[in-house]
């Protein structure tokens, strides 16, 4: 996979995880969140386990105590920063808060500078152009209130930085598709201790017909199983800070899934001439970062 | 034999996952015809040869039969999903003067416009039987919701996973005949 590859794959993975409110919206409200989580992933680890068992198991018997302390690690991270979200996201509405989600973009070369890696200039232009997009598209609709869920988010967002930098190091140095198995059946452990504490329904409980298992079935193998796969894949020859400036665009397909899907499935996004600019610039932003400079294409040649 | 048995079963079941919960669940109301497993046309045609298009053109017929929408219109489906890739495979193999690599930012644009011309063929084979068995659908909405479903879902999903398997997965394209 050459740069250009791993750009188009982060931009579909993007795609992916905008798509989760869509998806979400088919489950009612009386299947809890942690349950969604703990199922989906649980389904998303047998069918790469399924798919792929004989890779799993070479990869296993080539380091097995490194790789699943390196999932764990991975897993615990990742729970934190979707807890943060989830509860931070009351407080905003579908647009403000899928750009509250994308300040990684700015936390995260703040946290390279000061881990001193070399973070590019074109990074540090692009991130900028994002930051600007997100403070002219929240900015103008913030108030006190939202601090709480502010101050959550930019943690989730800190959380998330280092998640990331920590899956770009270990992407390219384990095999993508056993750390995707683990970190899924990881964080899909974990979510069914919070389902049991949060929400102590069984799974009996819950309120099967063929709507949620259908639903709980695209997420498994579409989110969970082929974008989270596709996402360590596209890692390995990504830095931190491009994925995660590319992962900003899911503010875009946000904005556009609000205005054009009926408002039964997502708040509708009600598109201000600062919104507009907010998305202007953040895919200005990507634009930059993922346009190959000539001296990349001669590298990736 | 046996592996090539298998193959095609592992086509069935992967066209079965990804169908199959689709059909089932109406994602956006009032809006029911949303058909991601299209994506997998171009993969099937490229990765897997005639076998791939025969599979990928009766699965959907299938699917027509299991959900209760087999109608005259089917045979017509039918053709066309299989048209459709085979075409494709046909153009890149045969036509083309390069492999549909998906390494150049000029190679994805050309494989792109591939795909939005086997959409549109795909369409004009199946709207003539829906609009004449079928007057009441609005056969110009019809031909769009074809068109878009047979090429958005190749373009947005079809192209990363076909970089993934190609370039992370070892699968290798349908050898080209010059």
């Amino acid at each position: 996979m050459n740069s250009l590859q791993a750009n188009i794959c982060l931009m579909c993975v993007t795609l992916c995880w905008s798509t989760e409110v869509i998806i979400f919206a088919c489950i009612p409200d009386t299947v809890p969140p942690f349950a969604t989580t703990c199922l989906t992933s649980i389904a998303g680890a047998i069918l790469l386990g399924l798919c792929f068992f004989k890779r799993i198991k070479k990869a296993l018997q080539k380091k097995e105590s490194k790789l699943i302390k390196r999932c764990l690690q991975l897993g615990l991270l990742n729970t934190i920063y979707n807890i943060l979200y989830l509860y931070g996201l009351d407080y905003f509405d579908v647009s403000s808060g899928a750009f509250t989600l994308s300040m990684t973009v700015v936390v995260l070369p703040v946290i390279l500078f000061t881990l001193k890696k070399k973070v590019s200039v074109k990074t540090w232009i692009s991130a900028g152009f994002v930051f600007l997009g997100i403070l002219l598209a929240v900015g103008n609709n913030a108030n006190f209130g939202q601090l709480m869920g502010a101050v959550m988010i930019g943690v989730g967002c800190i959380v998330r930085a280092v998640y990331i930098v920590i899956l770009n190091k270990y992407a390219s140095e384990d095999d993508p598709i056993s750390m995707s198995a683990f970190i899924s059946a990881i964080v899909a452990v974990i979510s069914a201790v919070m389902w049991l504490v949060t929400d102590p329904t069984g799974f009996a409980d819950l309120p099967w017909n063929k709507e949620i298992v259908a639903s709980l079935a695209i997420y498994s193998y579409f989110i969970v199983a082929f974008a989270q796969t596709l996402n360590i894949f596209a890692q390995k020859k990504s830095t931190p800070a491009n994925a995660t400036i590319i992962y900003s665009l899911e503010i875009v397909f946000s904005v556009i899934w609000g205005t054009v899907l009926p408002a039964s499935l997502i708040d509708n996004t009600v598109l201000t001439p600062w919104i507009i600019a907010g998305v202007a610039l953040v895919v200005l932003g990507n634009l930059i970062e993922i346009i190959p400079s000539p001296k990349e294409k001669l590298s990736d040649t | 034999m046996i592996r090539k048995i298998g193959t095609w079963f592992l086509l069935i079941l992967a066209y079965l996952i990804v169908a199959v919960p689709f059909k089932v669940m109406g994602v956006i109301p009032g809006f029911t015809d949303i058909r991601p497993v299209m994506l997998l046309g171009p993969i099937y045609a490229l990765f897997f040869g005639i076998p791939g298009c025969i599979i990928f053109a009766l699965m959907n017929l299938v699917m027509d039969a299991v959900s209760g929408g087999l109608a005259w219109s089917s045979i017509a489906g039918l053709l066309s999903n299989f048209a459709g890739p085979f075409l494709f495979m046909y153009y890149w193999k045969r036509v083309a003067k390069t492999e549909p690599h998906l390494k150049t930012m000029g190679n994805i644009a050309h494989f792109c416009i591939v795909i939005v011309i086997m959409a549109v063929l795909e369409a004009l084979i199946i709207t003539p039987s829906v609009a004449v068995f079928y007057p009441d659908v609005n056969w110009k909405l019809f031909f769009v919701t074809v068109t878009l479903n047979t090429s958005l879902f190749p373009i947005l999903f079809g192209i990363p996973l076909m970089i993934l398997m190609q370039e992370e997965l070892g699968f290798k394209q349908i050898e080209r005949k010059t």
